[in-house]
């Protein structure tokens, strides 16, 4: 930190006039250097944030700490303050000075840029040079800006907004006209401490993670061996095999769950046959089918998930270096030796950011038991039952019940978890390592 | 482009040598086994009956996956034809009388369930989002594998984290915000959702890149080629097998999802598929099942037109590093 004050202010003392009026008044170094176009540019956008901030971002940064003050009041023909557009307005504003401040510092460099090039005789590029800079050279500053853009609006703004929630008291009678205030942690207190809560969340928790590892496991291996076995040479006719689990993929999944639901439902086939042969029906799925009803919901979850990974690892076996094989088999090892020293790594290294996509997904698989068993309340569950991940449950208190605060809060230990889980295997992982290593 | 024929012709001859070697291999084999003693003989034997066990296992084992995967399909194909539309007049698995009047009433009885509408919509929404989402996917993949650039690593880690978020709850923010907004009820909305959201998801995609070498790269770049172009002609052709499972994969989550339809479409008429059968009534199983079987037809069809692009990629004639 020190070592980069003492840089900036040896560049500050090595630059000239233009440069700090470039300071003052941003794009007017660049204006004087004869670079008209980026002058104005640098400069409008500076006036227009000022104008932004004048109007309105003042108020809005207000806004953000307090959440609104004015209570509305439909008798009086008051319109109140709505803490709710405050909140998402106040992040607005802290954004565009985020934004701001970065081309601000920008607009120096580029001056300061500008002195060098002048200084070392070179003559200075002009806009038009400058954008096919950005279309070859700079080509991923372009390729990315879209993507990027679009990620940040529906992607990060609204995880900013549900982290922000999570410290706030919205939720239940707590949504607007009704002023939303800040309560800090208090949530995560209830959720770890209050008897309403934490014995369903620990319980919850528990299913969640052990579900979480089985069915991935049980997914990515089975996928992996499926596509191993087309894969062979003796299995003819693969186009026609890889059909089945192909039938099974292009099937929505909601399909297949309440298909599946019907299938194990009282009155259902597996029960008619049952019956048929003289057994008493079944409630696979009942109130207290607890462990089958968690197996048939990882069995299912097997079905479904499969056949996309079996996809994906036939993509990348069919990338492999097939003269390793040759190498192999003439050095005289055996199939299981090449398939854990030479399939497994290459495998691996291609799809470990995907198993830790699956395990995240199916550590936040709604699906699945939403359909199967959805909207039971338990017994020793605060509006869950005994299937339901954590992910139902925030599903239940946000959207059924309106707790929108709890929810976020458990969204975000969620995140936690996840997150240190599969983060602590990327990071020891090859595939972040040795990033170079099959290039 | 130089360097890949002569690797190529390289490729070629070294197949026509292993093959010449195998062939004079074989024929020492069959000449070495008029003269063997008959253990030799009896251990090739064993070779054969094991190559024969493996294949008879293999189709065992490929039977029984079918049949998993199949069963349930069939079961929801023969339930659609059905005669009766609930499903406790079916006799075990299967109805006792078949006829194709769900399919009938799908498209002609659409007062209380417009079918035909709703099909329309996830089409719609589908497409759109495909052809977004995949254009974005693929770029971000292949810059990332590509270019080294200050960003590069914090990108990779920030999308890493945001992963980790239960994509669910940004649902949940968006729909309070769009509620907020009022900018629920349009399609269009949907489509920029999920392509917006779908960069999100490019380390597959990204670990494709990475595993075409880059010796092809630099070497047109000394040609000139601009990085446009090494993208476009030589990138992109070899490439093939991920643009399908990317175009695969982002039409598929649309065309089944239900979370985010059901959140913020409202009205009955523009319903996707997916939330207007979870609106039927339980009674309405054939139809149900008729509606099902209806929309997983266009990716059974999409799979059989582009299987041969999704699985023997090209690359693999490509150079090595």
């Amino acid at each position: 930190m020190k070592g980069k004050m003492e840089q900036a202010a040896g560049l500050l003392r090595d630059s000239g006039p233009n440069v700090k009026l470039s300071i003052v008044i941003m794009g007017g170094g660049q204006f004087k250097y004869g670079a008209r176009g980026k002058g104005i540019l640098f400069f409008l956008i500076q006036l227009s944030v000022l104008y932004y901030f004048i109007t309105r971002g003042f108020a809005d940064i207000a806004g953000f700490f307090t959440l609104g003050t004015k209570k509305g009041d439909a008798w009086l023909g008051v319109t109140g303050d709505n803490s709710v557009v405050m909140l998402l307005m106040g992040i607005f504003a802290w954004l565009v000075l985020a934004a701001f401040l970065y081309l601000y510092a920008m607009n120096i460099g580029d001056a300061y840029r500008m002195k060098k090039r002048l200084e070392q005789g070179r003559r200075i590029l002009t806009l038009r040079e400058e954008a096919m800079q950005l279309w070859d050279k700079k080509f991923y500053v372009t390729v990315l800006i879209l993507p990027v853009a679009g990620v940040f609006v529906f992607n990060v703004l609204p995880i900013i907004f549900m982290i922000l929630i999570a410290f706030t008291n919205y939720g239940g009678t707590v949504v607007p006209p009704e002023l939303v205030d800040w309560v800090g942690a208090a949530n995560f207190v209830k959720l770890l401490s209050l008897s309403q809560f934490a014995p369903t969340f620990v319980k919850i928790l528990g299913w969640n993670l052990l579900w979480a590892v089985a069915a991935t496991v049980l997914n990515y291996f089975a996928g992996l061996g499926l596509a191993l076995l087309l894969d062979k040479d003796c299995v003819k006719g693969k186009a026609f095999w890889r059909m089945f689990p192909v039938l099974a993929y292009a099937i929505p999944g909601f399909i297949t769950l309440l298909a599946f639901k019907f299938m194990f439902s009282y009155g259902g086939p597996v029960n008619q046959l049952i019956t048929a042969g003289g057994g008493a029906a079944i409630g696979f799925l009942d109130l207290d089918a607890k462990w089958t009803a968690r197996l048939i919901g990882i069995v299912v979850n097997c079905w479904i998930s499969t056949p996309s990974i079996m996809l994906l690892a036939t993509g990348i076996l069919s990338n492999r270096d097939i003269s390793l094989y040759e190498a192999a088999r003439i050095d005289g090892a055996g199939k299981w030796k090449q398939f854990l020293r030479i399939t497994m790594p290459f495998v691996l290294f291609s799809t470990l950011p995907v198993l830790i996509g699956q395990f995240v997904g199916n550590f936040n698989n709604f699906g699945i038991f939403y359909f199967l068993r959805g909207g039971l309340y338990m017994d020793g569950y605060f509006l869950a039952s005994d299937t339901d991940l954590l992910i139902n449950w925030l599903y239940n208190l946000s959207i059924n019940n309106n707790y929108y605060c709890l929810g976020a809060a458990i969204s975000l230990v969620i995140f936690v978890i996840t997150s240190i889980i599969s983060l602590t295997v990327y990071i020891k992982s090859p595939s972040y390592r040795e990033e170079d290593t099959f290039r | 482009m130089r360097t890949k024929q002569n690797k190529r012709e390289d490729l070629s001859m070294s197949e026509k040598h292993s093959m010449s070697e195998e062939h004079s291999m074989s024929e020492e084999h069959s000449m070495s086994e008029e003269h063997s003693t008959s253990k030799e003989y009896s251990i090739s034997v064993i070779h054969a009956l094991g190559r024969i066990f493996d294949t008879g296992i293999t189709y065992i084992i490929l039977l029984a996956v079918s049949f998993l995967f199949f069963f349930p399909c069939l079961w929801l194909i023969l339930a659609s034809f059905s005669e009766s539309g609930t499903i406790y007049s079916f006799n075990g698995f299967f109805p006792k009388a078949y006829s194709l009047a769900s399919f009938q009433r799908l498209f002609t009885d659409i007062a209380m369930y417009n079918y035909p509408r709703w099909f329309a919509n996830t089409l719609f929404v589908a497409a759109g989002s495909c052809i977004l989402g995949t254009f974005l996917v693929i770029l971000t993949a292949y810059t990332m594998s590509r270019f080294e650039f200050r960003a590069r690593k914090p990108i990779m880690k920030t999308t890493m984290v945001l992963s980790m978020f239960p994509s669910f709850m940004g649902m949940i923010v968006v729909y309070l915000l769009m509620t907020q907004f009022n900018l629920i009820n349009h399609l269009w909305g949907l489509i920029l959702i999920y392509s917006a959201g779908a960069p999100m998801g490019y380390l597959t995609q990204k670990g494709f890149f990475d595993t075409i070498p880059r010796a092809i790269d630099e070497a047109a770049r000394i040609d000139g080629a601009t990085n446009f172009q090494v993208f476009t002609k030589i990138n992109l052709p070899l490439s093939r097998p991920i643009i399908v499972y990317t175009l695969l994969t982002s039409f598929t989550w649309p065309w089944s999802d239900f979370i985010l339809p059901k959140l913020l479409l409202k009205e009955k008429n523009l319903y996707t598929v997916a939330v207007g059968l979870m609106s039927l009534d339980e009674t309405e199983f054939a139809r149900f099942a008729a509606g099902s079987v209806f929309i997983a037809v266009p990716i059974v069809l999409l799979y059989f037109v582009l299987v041969k692009n999704m699985v023997k990629g090209m690359a693999q004639g490509a150079v090595k590093g």
